[in-house]
């Protein structure tokens, strides 16, 4: 939430002020405003669109019209409430997953990088997770819990953990050996203090450059899982489900692909957009290596 | 651009004998490699051929693999009558309790060796033991024997009315006949050698789970003299080769058809039939006039469908068209149906099913009232949802709303198919890993016999998932197989008709057609078959 | 150097363990019967019990997996439960058609990526650049499966330059092979060009930056000589990084690519055997992809020396 904060300029008084951030920041204004419309079109989703799970066969794949503004589905559902639904759960997905492996891979790389005895097992099982291909992972964990959200969201979240991890472990390596840390354990500062007050902060910017590509990745993920049929339960409204449910239609009812495949697009797009801009801005020394 | 690898050919070669002297045999095989290719058709099944042995499993493939190598003593013909095939002169005796059948001249396994009636009474007893119209034959069954090298003997207790049918039946699992040592494999393992003596061989070397499935004429196979019909008739083989390409894909096999990298495919999805019916050089046609049959399985083990009047209440809830409409969606293809014996069958007669007629309003009122009486305490219905296929994709949606309309609560339970199929066997309580509700479908012909399919039991825990129980039920269905008519058998089966839907046996959603998609600038001859796809009789043009 | 490889060749032996304990527990542990499948439709309670014992699927747990994991070890990857194939031959059935896209793909994207990226690099900041890397985030930002039926539309079945699907193999002529490859390894390819591309263009300015890339400007060396010469040279750690990070994600896409362009390769043997629980197809195939994954790391780390040598060990 912070990005957003950071990102959807609203107050007059800082005009100026913003101006010259966005010319500087170009990528962080088009990414976030971008973001900021489709998680507005998300949160007042009832207000603005119809229901997006009650269908009527009789209406199946009618082109757009007055009636239904982006066309049908195959049930004869609204592609437009659908597709505005979708904005939630897709996000829902993306921001789920991408908090889920912070948090975990934020645990266990601090402990990692600050526990030495730790670090040799957890690590090693962290590199054996890393080495199972995710989307099988993904599909594997689906096939036996079960089509749900919940699964999806966890099934695409393990494979990310490893990573956060290894970011976080080698963030803390460094930080620990920096004088004001050794300074810190020398003035005997309890070990969760040190963890907490001072290297914390040093892993945050490049955590949140790297959750902005993990939430990016996740709508991807949700979407390819959907087209291999271990996705979310297509009686929820995902861009990837409604794209994987209706790819016999490219020819026929193109609309029923291409609004959810450019919202799909454009979001994760501004997800990655606004990652790039971020990096540029919170760390540079990532910014140039990548 | 030909799919026919080198050592394919070289194999192919080796197989008929051809290679033993080399350098004469390299100038055939290069002779034989253009007219093999103009020879050969390629066609998209609707699924994977998992298991090689017919007899063994129920598959739809395995059946299709089954009808290319290996022969059947009776076969259906175009107009569901049964007609001899591998047997020559065949008889009753007087009393009705002897059959007696003649294997005609010229039957030779892909091995060379003679088919014998040793053969067909192991291969019979093998089949028997796994079928249901076996099973329900064997209960009349003395014993059957080979009275000498060519004749089979099927000894009664007392006349049972259906053998014919029971051996030429094109339900699954047909009766193939198998050489004795094949035969003799315990009838719950699988086979592992695929030696037949029908119309086609198949290659081993090229097989290719979930990919490719490759067939070779077999030259050595003796059609019988009438014209091909059903699975009756003369099967003359006019292709050299055919080759199944498994394509999970659908949209990927349409394409494929239309740019001519395939030429048949069984199973367009019929929201895409609009392009193909437009596209240069595609035919659809409807092969299996008596397509399919969907179907909603009550659990009758658990609350509310342990009681009739919430499995009523289901009944009416149900609208086959909204169904129809959305799994189907093409009204040229589907029709509704208030038979649970296949509308358009002999058997299709639809006593009993008056309330389909009503406004759907009105039905959804009593619904209702029924759901009231029968004490539903508003938990949870589990309705399993297989999403990986889109027919049970849609329907397990429409049947949810359809559930929700008048008062159900309802949960999908979404997973694969592999998932539905590992829950629905489990008897538990729906939220201790049960369920209540999920959809299926069966083939046509095979939901016309109340023996053929095992669905169509109601004997309690031994019945097929639901687990239905009616003694008047079973015993109709005993009635049936000894009725020696058939307007007898129709007789009793309005009356198990109007007991069915009267104690909710299950709900049918109706029924629909699905058109073969093929290049007819390419091949022509396809036989209209229900659930097999025959190749012989088939040719290029 | 030797005793480098020797030691990470070692540590590549718990990562293994962990990934064989870890696939064995996740399918063994969660519901889903193999034999009910296998079963079919009209399987009675005592069938579906006797495949379970046929199967040693009611043995104990760890009886399975020591079984398992003794016979892995010795190079036998069981027998799949549903075509009774062994898995190591239905592994090689469909090893070349992965291997195949796997290798045009990197050919593809490496090449493409490499030439914008350090396109992108010398033209930075001009029109060139933007539109470069507008095109790299864009590159991953659609779902495989969507430029894949995309290019299908346009190249198959609009055109007709391409073939729609299939795999033909290379015994039968290398171009009749790639004709096939061309559209899947491009879909495939586009997140991974995207990926090198941007990576090749941040490597190459920050190597541009540097003292001896001045120095050589100043003795006239000409530009395209520098670029090539020496700052691709130097800016080659990251981006053989990025292909090392990125088998992952290729092993990713190749499961849909193959879905998509129907070819007969190990990820779709794989998708097929998780719909039906075939465990040991599963198993196996886990765990060559995570060997390969871990062997491509360790080849990476070792490329590393040879490419940087202030790196030692």
């Amino acid at each position: 939430m912070t990005v957003l904060a950071e990102t959807v300029p609203v107050l007059p008084a800082f005009g100026e002020r913003l101006r010259v951030f966005a010319r500087r920041n170009p990528t962080i204004v088009i990414g976030g405003v971008l973001l900021a419309a489709v998680a507005g079109a998300a949160v007042f989703a009832p207000v603005i669109a119809g229901d997006p799970i009650v269908f009527n066969p009789i209406n199946r794949l009618r082109p757009p019209s007055e009636e239904f503004l982006l066309g049908t589905d195959s049930l004869g559902r609204d592609v437009y409430a659908r597709t505005v639904y979708g904005a939630r759960i897709s996000l829902l997905v993306g921001l789920t997953v991408a908090a889920v492996a912070m948090v975990i891979g934020l645990v266990v790389g601090l402990a990692c990088g600050y526990y030495r005895q730790l670090d040799a097992v957890v690590m090693r099982l962290m590199d054996g997770i890393m080495a199972i291909p995710a989307i099988l992972l993904a599909i594997a964990l689906v096939s036996v819990m079960g089509a749900s959200v919940k699964v999806v969201i966890v099934a695409i979240a393990i494979p990310e953990v490893p990573r956060v991890a290894r970011l976080v472990r080698s963030v803390v390596l460094t930080v620990r050996e920096l004088p004001y840390v050794e300074a810190a354990r020398a003035n005997g500062s309890r070990v969760r203090k040190i963890l907490w007050r001072h290297i914390l902060p040093s892993t945050i910017p490049p955590l949140i450059v790297q959750a902005t590509y993990i939430c990016a990745s996740a709508i991807l993920v949700e979407a390819g899982l959907s087209f291999l049929g271990a996705g979310t339960p297509p009686e929820f409204p995902t861009w990837g489900n409604m794209i994987a449910q209706s790819r016999l239609y490219l020819a026929t009812a193109p609309w029923t692909i291409f609004v959810p495949g450019t919202c799909l697009a454009l979001v994760v797009l501004a997800i990655n957009l606004l990652g790039d801009g971020l990096r540029d801005r919170l760390d540079p020394r990532l910014a140039r290596r990548m | 651009m030909s799919k026919i690898t080198r050592r394919s050919l070289v194999k192919g070669a080796l197989t008929a004998g051809a290679a033993a002297a080399l350098p004469t045999g390299i100038a055939i095989h290069s002779g034989r490699a253009s007219a093999q290719a103009a020879r050969t058709v390629r066609m998209v099944p609707h699924g994977d051929l998992r298991v090689l042995d017919p007899i063994w499993t129920t598959a739809n493939m395995s059946a299709y693999h089954g009808a290319m190598i290996y022969d059947t003593l009776f076969g259906y013909d175009g107009n569901l009558a049964p007609q001899p095939q591998m047997v020559g002169r065949h008889g009753i005796s007087d009393d009705k309790k002897t059959y007696t059948f003649e294997l005609r001249d010229g039957l030779k396994w892909h091995d060379g060796t003679d088919v014998t009636a040793r053969d067909c009474v192991a291969s019979l007893r093998r089949w028997a033991a796994r079928d249901g119209a076996g099973q329900h034959m064997m209960k009349s069954v003395v014993d059957i024997s080979a009275a000498d090298a060519k004749t089979v003997k099927i000894a009664l207790k007392e006349p049972y009315g259906l053998v014919y049918e029971a051996l030429a039946k094109t339900s699954t699992p047909l009766c193939y006949m198998m050489q004795e040592k094949i035969a003799e494999t315990d009838p719950n393992q699988q086979i592992t050698k695929h030696v037949g003596s029908g119309p086609f061989k198949f290659v081993d070397g090229e097989y290719v789970p979930g990919s490719k499935v490759v067939y070779d004429r077999n030259p050595a196979y003796v059609p019988r003299a009438e014209p091909a019909s059903g699975i009756a008739g003369g099967k003359r083989v006019m292709l050299d080769r055919v080759i199944w390409n498994i394509m999970p894909d659908a949209q990927t096999a349409a394409a494929a058809l239309m740019s001519g990298e395939i030429e048949f495919f069984e199973v367009p999805p019929i929201d895409i039939l609009g392009t193909l019916e437009t596209a240069r050089g595609v035919k659809l046609e409807v092969l299996n006039k008596l397509g399919n049959v969907g179907y909603c399985r009550l659990n009758h083990l658990h609350p509310p469908f342990n009681n009739v009047k919430a499995r009523k209440a289901a009944q009416l809830a149900v609208n086959q068209e909204d169904f129809l409409r959305a799994a189907i969606g093409n009204a040229k293809y589907y029709q509704t149906c208030g038979s649970h014996f296949t509308c358009g069958s002999p058997m299709g007669v639809e006593d009993g099913s008056d309330f389909l007629k009503l406004p759907m309003a009105q039905r959804q009122a009593m619904a209702r009232e029924l759901l009231k009486e029968s004490g539903y305490d508003g938990k949870p219905l589990v309705v399993l949802h297989a999403t990986d296929i889109h027919v049970m994709n849609q329907a397990a949606q429409v049947i949810a709303q359809n559930l929700r309309q008048v008062g159900f609560q309802v949960t999908l339970a979404s997973s694969d198919w592999g998932g539905v199929v590992t829950r629905r066997s489990n008897k538990n309580a729906p939220d201790q890993g049960g369920w209540n509700v999920f959809f299926t479908w069966g083939g046509g012909n095979a939901t016309s016999s109340p023996i053929n399919l095992f669905g169509h039991a109601a004997n309690g825990q031994n019945a097929w998932f639901g687990w239905p129980e009616n003694a008047l039920h079973e015993q109709l269905r005993t009635e049936w197989a000894g009725a020696p008519t058939l307007e007898a058998r129709r007789a009793v089966i309005a009356r198990m008709n109007r007991n069915m839907i009267d104690y909710v046996h299950d709900i049918k959603t109706g029924q629909w057609v699905g058109p073969v998609a093929y290049r007819a600038d390419r091949m022509k001859g396809m036989l209209a078959v229900p659930e097999v796809v025959p190749w012989w009789n088939v040719e290029r043009v | 150097m030797t005793a480098y490889i020797v030691r990470r060749l070692l540590a590549t032996i718990p990562v293994m363990a962990i990934v064989g304990v870890f696939v064995f527990m996740l399918l063994h542990l969660t519901p889903g019967d193999p034999a009910a499948i296998i079963a079919g439709d009209n399987a009675t309670e005592q069938n579906i019990a006797a495949i379970r014992t046929r199967l040693g699927l009611d043995r104990p747990l760890y009886e399975q997996f020591v079984t398992w994991a003794w016979n892995t070890l010795r190079g036998d990857l069981g027998i799949s439960m549903f075509s009774n194939m062994s898995v190591t031959k239905l592994v090689l059935q469909r090893a070349e058609p992965t291997i195949a896209l796997t290798i045009t793909t990197l050919i593809v994207a490496i090449t493409i990526a490499v030439s914008i990226g350090v396109l992108a690099a010398a033209r930075a900041g001009t029109l060139v650049d933007r539109a470069v890397m507008g095109f790299a985030v864009m590159g991953f930002s659609v779902p495989v499966f969507v430029v894949g039926y995309l290019l299908v539309y346009l190249f198959a079945m609009k055109l007709r330059w391409l073939p729609v699907q299939g795999y033909v193999p290379i015994e039968q002529g290398l171009w009749p092979c790639l004709r096939n490859l061309i559209l899947p390894s491009v879909a495939l390819g586009l997140a991974y060009v995207a990926l090198i591309a941007r990576i090749t263009r941040a490597s190459m300015l920050e190597v541009l930056a540097e003292d001896y890339i001045r120095t050589a400007n100043a003795k006239g060396v000409a530009p395209p000589g520098v670029l090539l010469r020496h700052a691709l040279k130097n800016a080659a750690v990251p981006i053989v990084t990025v292909i090392g990070i990125g088998v992952a994600l290729l092993i990713s896409g190749v499961v849909i690519t193959e879905s998509v362009f129907n070819i007969p390769g190990v990820g779709r043997l794989v998708v097929d055997a998780i719909a039906r629980r075939d465990y040991p197809i599963i198993q196996g195939v886990m765990i060559i992809f995570s060997g390969i994954y871990v062997l491509v790391n360790l080849a990476v780390d070792i490329v590393y020396t040879f490419l940087d040598p202030r790196i030692r060990y």
